[in-house]
């Protein structure tokens, strides 16, 4: 079990009652984390046993069933003082939420990866990765030797995949979420990487990415789960690729001027800020890779785009999180993890903006002014034309992560929102479309959020067309989970 | 579970002193998930290690979870063994569409590589006038 405040609070007030001690001798130079770290804290090695939740607030919603799954790294420290050295190294655990008749359940575990396992059996962290330089003796033969399986999830035809996104897939069973291995989709794509963020169609298809500098791999996974087809693409430079966008016609591979030419760990010490090289933008034509071309707007970074449309005369709209300059990688929430808190910078604040990609001449940002970052759009709607961009917002000054969900309009330019205040922390936010209805406002928005003072986590549901009503209901658990990055609904 | 031992007569047995050989070279492979085409197995001393130059080898035909070969007409001295299983059978190590290979490789002492092959270093082992063993895990 990992020393923190949460395990301290719960076993300290047992053992000072049983032996009368005070304060356990062990536990006398631990630092006392603030109520934020509860976010960064390890989670339990083994996971956690399905466990109902209690509605605390609200109704529950009529008809909503299904369950979210989301993945986050969630292996922070080993022993008093091997803390991780980025967030983004943390071993993923998938955290499961099923939600049926009025009743949440919550379960989760860690993907049992090598890198997992040869730490776990070590107890101290030793693979290379994002922001780690590594134990020199750590043996790497491929990228899923470091593969922490951390950053998303999917559900196709009814398998589980924890994704990162430099090595494969790993799959999952989709209720005990036990680790089953290494996804390949064909033998010739045998530890092929598989980005975090693939795109589904409205018709189940779905398309992702593999990126090794340079070169991009796509590919098209049919419903059911079959590889349809891969093929290769140059983007003439190894900008950094957390995300990508894509139309009912086109991929949108969007090129950041971020730039790491020397691919090792630790990878964020490669990286190049190349603003004069500006943000740019190659269209490829779904069917036919041959048919391409180049767009050009100015110098921005970001980690995720909400969805993208095209118009009857080719303009591309892609909305996105954009930031002046790259943020967080280079950081790597390396005082997160050890309960330190300096503050936020302003130039590190995101801009929601839509990327506008006319037929030809150069992009143009229509920017909202609104800080928050992980967009979604409704699902039915993906690569379709959509107004509504729900993403996670609100930066208290007090403590790192985020306290709102808001729900941009692009039509009216208003944004619906919701603020927990300074005791919650809040994390993405899907649209879950309403049985039987059509209309993009008729979604709930499902997400997690970390409630400080209780030190449990929850589940929140809102009505994405009122929002700033507050949630719909709140479940809670006896237990919390460490933030994570990106999750499904299925 | 079935051995098959293969003896290998090698060109280089053609270069060697008469009474300069070491005793046979005994390689068992194992941990073989594809009981199909062969194990390609390369024998190198230091100077054509990283180079790629086998001083001897053997294709191993795979037929059980665990096989095994004997390389005769070694000199004595160091060595280090690279090998894949060539699990298709095509003579090739195939290898994805960014260059990381598709078929299971493993090399002498269990040597593992740091982003590339593992090092000389770790892979090299003494055959001597009494020969030599190594088990060799694929992966």
């Amino acid at each position: 079990m990992t020393l923190s405040r949460r395990h301290f609070l719960a076993s300290g007030a047992a053992g000072t009652a049983v032996f009368g001690l005070g304060q356990f001798p062990a536990f006398a130079g631990t630092p006392a984390m603030p109520d934020w770290h509860l976010g960064y804290t390890s989670a339990p090695a083994g996971g956690f046993d399905p466990e109902p939740m209690r509605l605390v607030f609200g109704q529950e919603p009529r008809g909503l069933k299904g369950c979210l799954y989301r993945n986050g790294p969630a292996q922070f420290l080993y022993g008093k003082d091997d803390f991780g050295r980025h967030w983004f190294d943390g071993d993923g655990m998938v955290q499961r939420i099923a939600i049926a008749d009025g009743k949440a359940v919550h379960s989760g575990r860690f993907v049992q990866t090598t890198k997992r396992r040869i730490e776990q059996a070590n107890g101290k962290f030793m693979a290379p990765g994002f922001g780690t330089a590594g134990d020199p003796d750590f043996p790497v033969s491929g990228p899923d030797d470091v593969n922490a399986a951390n950053t998303s999830v999917i559900v196709i035809d009814g398998k589980l995949y924890a994704l990162w996104e430099g090595g494969s897939a790993f799959t999952m069973d989709a209720t005990t979420l036990e680790t089953r291995g290494v996804k390949a989709w064909s033998d010739d794509l045998a530890g092929m990487p598989f980005l975090a963020h693939p795109k589904r169609e409205p018709d189940g298809t779905v398309w992702n990415l593999a990126v090794n500098g340079r070169n991009i791999g796509v590919y098209r996974i049919a419903a059911d789960g079959g590889l349809e087809s891969f093929g290769l693409l140059d983007i003439g430079k190894a900008a950094y690729i957390h995300d990508w966008a894509m139309t009912d016609r086109h991929l949108v591979i969007l090129v950041q001027p971020w730039i790491n030419e020397a691919f090792r760990p630790p990878v964020v010490e490669g990286f190049e800020w190349r603003p004069e090289e500006g943000f740019q933008f190659l269209i490829v034509d779904k069917n036919d890779f041959s048919i391409r071309r180049w767009a050009q707007g100015p110098a921005r970074a970001f980690y995720h785009t909400g969805a993208a449309w095209e118009e009857a005369d080719g303009t591309i709209r892609i909305d996105a999180a954009l930031y002046k300059e790259p943020v967080l990688g280079v950081g790597g929430g390396v005082d997160e993890i050890r309960g330190v808190w300096q503050g936020r910078e302003a130039r590190f604040e995101s801009d929601l903006t839509q990327i506008v990609i006319p037929p030809t001449g150069d992009v143009r940002l229509v920017e909202t002014g609104l800080d928050g970052d992980f967009p979604q759009v409704d699902p039915r709607r993906h690569g379709l034309p959509c107004r509504l961009t729900a993403l996670v917002t609100g930066q208290p000054a007090s403590r790192p992560g985020l306290s709102g969900v808001g729900v941009h309009d692009w039509e009216t330019g208003r944004t619906d929102s919701f603020d927990f205040g300074d005791a919650r922390m809040a994390e993405e936010f899907l649209f879950v479309p309403k049985p039987d209805r059509q209309g993009e406002a008729d979604s709930w928005l499902i997400g997690p959020v970390l409630n400080l003072k209780t030190g449990t986590s929850e589940i929140c549901v809102f009505d994405a067309a009122r929002v700033s009503d507050g949630p719909v209901c709140i479940w809670r658990g006896d237990r919390a989970w460490p933030l994570g990055f990106h999750g499904t609904w299925a | 579970m079935s051995f098959q031992p293969l003896i290998i007569s090698t060109l280089c047995l053609a270069f060697m002193a008469p009474a300069a050989l070491a005793g046979p070279l005994t390689v068992t492979l194992e941990n073989i998930q594809k009981q199909t085409g062969k194990i390609r197995l390369g024998v190198y001393d230091a100077a054509g290690y990283e180079a790629g130059k086998a001083v001897s080898g053997a294709d191993v035909v795979v037929n059980a979870a665990t096989v095994s070969v004997t390389v005769e007409g070694l000199a004595p001295g160091e060595y280090g063994i690279k090998l894949f299983h060539d699990v298709n059978g095509d003579g090739e190590m195939n290898s994805n569409p960014f260059g990381m290979p598709t078929e299971p490789f493993a090399f002498s002492n269990n040597a593992k590589g740091r982003f590339g092959p593992a090092k000389w270093d770790d892979a090299r082992f003494e055959v001597t006038e009494d020969g030599a063993v190594q088990a060799i895990t694929l992966n």
